[in-house]
């Protein structure tokens, strides 16, 4: 027997604005975007209006590795529902190999003594009913 | 700068219904204006801190049927407000633009029937775009905000829950000498550590206690106020600091907050040394709240505030007496009003079973959005003197 789809956690569904079709394209192919300044040579996160380091205005969209390792973390206890165990939230901060902090749910941690400071994390995309593909944490080694 | 606060009207805190914030905010400045033997009539300055449900604002003037107003804003700095409002209001009496003028804090977020948590939905917020991605992901209301920053907290330093517990013991030991307090009855540590888990690592008792009511202070000169009813309370030196943690590699969120530099200016501007300080009343919306408050003041190194206050520093009896009503944690959660307030009653001498001896200089913290903005007070019973 398989695992009911509405047991494992997703992200709340978001849709796309003026200023977010480029990122939304590429993670529904599955590709990271991040902004990026080429005046200062640095990146920041995707909602950064101006360069993180320089505040700069010159941001682009550049596709990222989609690696990174955990920076923080909290799990939200859940509440058992319908006869369905109750599935608790795991939410980390990842800090991206180029330097921007994403917050990402982390839908198969299950044991938490994985969860630990620089533990490495791979950026997945799911696409949760009306939404967007959004980004979640995958813990991986 | 000589000002001095020379009222203070607090309300009935915590689970009353049935009054709107303006109605609370006319209650507690009434009873602040006759705290300090004026009337109504003689306040003509206003600065209004609306909390979370944000329904009332610089049309209270109205509602006190104020005339001759020469000084009225709405003030919104989150948990840092009430001592901001402080910090302006002495600014504009030394200026000469009122002399007299009331700060006040009201808010009624629970509903009967209604869980507290309901009260604090998290940020209302269109999840539309890249900006609402962390909310999407489950980063929510304020206690899985606070959670990820004392996490790294304990991760960097070692820090436990059972120190976070002991903060949540300490408030309440406090709490159980003010009559104002709502949660009175004795806490333990297994008590801490037995509370159900809200958000990882943080327990429901290291949750302070979401209320409705209002809290007003009145300040004026310190001329003026020596004259009033009340012993003055002066306003010795004042800060903020606002981080605001950007979401990269060198962001000090969780390890360092805006106490740093704000709790450095006003002790230079009191010019008090850290060691001089006797009481503290620092903004505990969480345990680990105060932790790390206490580290940023400089009351102890960085990375040892869990051994600092599991060493019983900051309970009745300690070496660095804190939250000396219970704070939010155990008494009631109006912002930055909830350490002011203690505070001026310290400061007075007016605390009763609770009140400190060494009382001449009062360091009151205030912090709001998720650590991202902070403002301190240093008072003293004494005129300026340095």
């Amino acid at each position: 027997m398989s695992l009911a789809p509405s047991a494992a956690p997703s992200p709340a569904p978001v849709v796309r604005d003026d200023l977010s079709g480029p990122f939304f394209d590429a993670s529904a192919e599955g590709r990271l975007l991040l902004r990026y300044s080429p005046s200062s040579g640095e990146w920041s996160e995707p909602a950064a209006m101006v360069c993180s380091l320089t505040q700069a205005a010159d941001l682009e969209w550049r596709e990222a590795s989609g690696r990174g390792s955990l920076v923080s973390w909290t799990v939200k206890p859940g509440r058992p529902r319908d006869d369905q165990p109750a599935v608790d939230t795991v939410i980390g901060i990842v800090e991206t190999e180029e330097g921007p902090w994403l917050t990402l749910l982390l839908p198969e941690v299950t044991d938490r003594s994985v969860l630990r400071v620089g533990a490495s994390v791979v950026v997945g995309f799911v696409q949760p009913e009306g939404s967007e593909h959004l980004p979640v944490g995958r813990l991986v080694g | 700068m000589t000002a001095a606060i020379a009222g203070l009207g607090m309300t009935e805190m915590g689970k009353i219904y049935g009054r709107t914030p303006t109605q609370l905010a006319v209650e507690a400045i009434s009873r602040a204006a006759e705290d300090a033997g004026l009337g109504l009539a003689d306040i003509d300055g206003l600065y209004v801190n609306p909390g979370v449900k944000n329904d009332t604002d610089l049309r209270l003037q109205s509602s006190l049927q104020m005339r001759h107003t020469r000084l009225l804003a709405t003030i919104q700095g989150f948990g840092s407000s009430a001592g901001q409002m402080v910090q302006y209001a002495a600014m504009a009496i030394d200026a000469g633009m009122a002399e007299v003028v009331a700060c006040v804090y009201a808010d009624a977020p629970l509903k009967e029937g209604k869980r507290a948590g309901a009260a604090y939905p998290g940020q209302a917020r269109a999840m539309e775009g890249v900006g609402s991605l962390p909310f999407a992901a489950g980063l929510k209301a304020a206690p899985e905000r606070y959670a990820v920053a004392a996490r790294r907290h304990m991760e960097t330093y070692g820090t436990t829950s059972e120190q976070l517990g002991a903060v949540a013991v300490a408030a309440r030991q406090w709490a159980a000498m003010n009559p104002a307090a709502q949660m009175r009855e004795p806490m333990t540590l297994e008590d801490h550590q037995s509370s159900r888990m809200i958000a990882d690592p943080l327990r429901l008792l290291d949750c302070c206690l979401v209320s409705n009511g209002a809290v007003a202070i009145i300040v004026t000169s310190a001329e003026r106020a020596a004259t009033l009813r009340q012993p003055p309370v002066h306003v010795w030196g004042w800060g903020q600091g606002h981080p605001g943690y950007v979401n990269r590699r060198d962001s000090e969120f969780g390890l360092v907050t805006g106490a740093a530099q704000s709790g450095a200016d006003a002790l230079s501007m009191a010019g008090v040394g850290v060691e001089e300080i006797g009481v503290r009343e620092l903004y505990d919306c969480f345990t680990y709240t105060t932790l790390i408050t206490l580290e940023d003041y400089g009351f102890c190194a960085k990375g040892e505030g869990g051994e600092f206050v599991a060493s019983g520093a900051i309970a009745p009896g300690g070496s660095h007496p804190t939250n000396t009503g219970g704070g939010e944690l155990s008494s009631f959660y109006m912002w930055g009003m909830t350490p002011l307030s203690e505070a001026v009653i310290q400061a007075r001498g007016q605390g009763g079973e609770r009140q400190v001896a060494d009382h001449d200089l009062v360091m009151v913290s205030g912090n709001g959005g998720v650590l991202d903005f902070h403002s301190t007070l240093i008072l003293s019973p004494h005129p300026k003197t340095r």
